[in-house]
């Protein structure tokens, strides 16, 4: 991973999108001066997080790749000869990538959240929130620890599928296609799946308080992450099983 | 040393390999022979742990490859030349090998002049030609400096001299007393190379000899003899229990005598011989011979219209 041209050109222009994308929304939304509607009844951290989304995608991408690349290049045959016990090959990917991811999640988690915060103290009228607020901390330093976790997710689709393309459409599926889809279901069903429903209830961490049919913060957060480890685990057994 | 017991490897309904066992002795080059689709690169595969066999085992010095505790200072392999990411420089490709077998990294430096890629190792591995990929892919199995070493058609891609050199390497590396097996189709390429070859058709053992002895068996015994008097000594080897067939060139092919008892039969008919040549089959027509039961694919005969 450190060796690729590819893999810190993607964390850095990943950065500078969500960020810039980020202070954009939220500068839309605070100089827009009549902020009514359902504008003013979002809490600011919302808006200054709002490019995220588009962060964790790219996440979930690279983790794929981290997978994938080895078996659309071959390199797989030259990893497994280096180190033919499989799993400890799959657990050194999982340990790098989660480091990788989750500190670099985390820069851009507080960059985004300054950067935001300094577009919306340029518009005193628009109500500021302060990094020291309620639960502000947690759901900027959450951002970045769901982030590693949908990562993850792409990791364990790529070991499952092996193939790029069809890796990124399943871990795509997962994180935003599903959860729309859902939404087409009647409110009786929806609201069950949904609370339960991995990306989303791991995204509980980024809020302030907790939302109607939702999990809290942490066990959307466990929901999330004993969902990454069953993957995890599947992607261990395909692995070890199947001949590369 | 390499052992294969009763190996078996199927794909589906399909039997790559079928029960093969074969041992491969360290201090020679010793051949993996078969056409295409015979099973070699999957008994390879086999052999490194990258595919389970359904039956049988494959170990190397005595266990499995994947219970080996260092296997890049046990095995080096080459198997597809291209197994490297293309944008990884050749360089970094060795290094993060290195580091997954610890190794330590002025090794890398050391193979890359080893096989002549010390001036393009900064470069993109993805911008190799095949030649200069195999050289990478041998380099990558020679970095743990090891005992045993499998090569996958090493020579493909390569061009004359980049194929002398691969011989002599193969070579020089058998005389340093390790275990050196090579695959080909290349028949003519392994009568220069190996001394012992094994011989596969459709995933089973045809022959495991050494060279000199397979190329002896399939011979038989055909004389190639030249006369101006066909007319004269043909009846007379054929009364002698031989068959005699003409060569269109103006020479007779005479099979069932020895080139010994020709001559004696051509001087009691006061016959004069301007050529008699008792004919070895080459490795290559030893190994069509062998393996004309077992080809995969059958091609069309060459010329005709598809």
């Amino acid at each position: 991973m450190r060796t690729l041209r590819s893999t810190p050109i993607t964390l850095v222009v990943t950065a500078f999108i969500v960020i810039g994308l980020s202070a954009l929304i939220t500068l839309a939304v605070v100089s827009n001066p009549g902020h009514s509607g359902s504008d003013a009844r979002r809490h600011p951290l919302t808006i200054i997080q709002s490019g995220w989304g588009l962060g964790l995608l790219a996440f979930e991408v690279l983790g794929v790749l981290v997978v994938t690349n080895e078996y659309s290049s071959g390199m797989i045959s030259a990893t497994l000869l280096a180190t033919p016990k499989r799993l400890r090959v799959l657990l050194a990917k999982v340990l790098v990538f989660t480091l990788v991811v989750f500190v670099v999640a985390e820069v851009m988690s507080f960059a985004n959240f300054f950067v935001g915060h300094a577009v919306v103290s340029a518009y005193p009228p628009f109500p500021n929130v302060a990094l020291n607020g309620h639960n502000v901390l947690r759901a900027v330093i959450g951002q970045g620890l769901d982030a590693a976790l949908v990562g993850l997710i792409g990791l364990a689709i790529g070991a499952i599928l092996r193939h790029t393309a069809g890796a990124i459409t399943a871990s795509v599926a997962v994180l935003f296609v599903l959860p729309l889809v859902l939404m087409a279901l009647p409110t009786s069903w929806e609201q069950p799946v949904e609370e339960y429903w991995p990306t989303e209830a791991g995204s509980q961490l980024e809020q302030l308080t907790r939302q109607p049919h939702a999990l809290t913060a942490w066990w959307g957060t466990g929901d999330l992450a004993l969902f990454v480890l069953v993957l995890l685990v599947l992607a261990g057994f395909a692995l070890v099983k199947r001949d590369a | 040393m390499i052992e294969v017991r009763h190996l078996t490897k199927r794909f589906g309904a399909k039997v790559a390999v079928d029960d093969l066992s074969f041992e491969v002795q360290p201090g020679m080059v010793t051949g993996f022979l078969g056409p295409n689709g015979a099973g070699k690169t999957t008994t390879l595969r086999v052999m490194l742990g990258l595919a389970r066999a359904n039956k049988g085992t494959a170990t190397i010095n005595g266990t499995s490859y994947q219970q080996l505790r260092a296997p890049m200072r046990e095995v080096g392999a080459l198997l597809d030349a291209k197994s490297y990411h293309p944008g990884r420089k050749a360089r970094n490709h060795l290094l993060a090998l290195a580091q997954a077998g610890r190794i330590p990294r002025k090794r890398v430096d050391e193979v890359l002049e080893f096989v002549g890629l010390s001036e393009v190792a900064n470069r993109k591995a993805g911008t190799f030609s095949l030649g200069m990929a195999q050289r990478l892919g041998i380099a990558a199995a020679l970095l743990g400096d090891p005992g045993v070493l499998l090569f996958d058609e090493p020579v493909n891609g390569l061009d004359p001299e980049g194929i002398l050199w691969a011989r002599t390497l193969m070579q020089s590396l058998a005389a340093q007393g390790r275990t050196v097996f090579v695959s080909s189709h290349l028949m003519s390429e392994m009568a220069l190379t190996a001394s012992h070859v094994v011989v596969i058709g459709r995933g089973h053992l045809i022959a495991d000899s050494s060279v000199e002895d397979l190329v002896k068996k399939s011979s038989g015994s055909v004389v190639r003899l030249r006369t101006p008097k066909d007319e004269l000594l043909t009846p007379r080897l054929v009364a002698a229990g031989a068959t005699v067939q003409a060569n269109g060139d103006g020479a007779l092919m005479v099979s069932g005598l020895e080139a010994s008892a020709i001559g004696d039969i051509a001087l009691a008919a006061g016959v004069p011989v301007h050529e008699l040549a008792p004919q070895e089959a080459s490795l290559e027509e030893a190994f069509m011979e062998l393996t004309r039961d077992d080809v995969e694919f059958h091609a069309q005969q060459a010329g005709a219209r598809p």
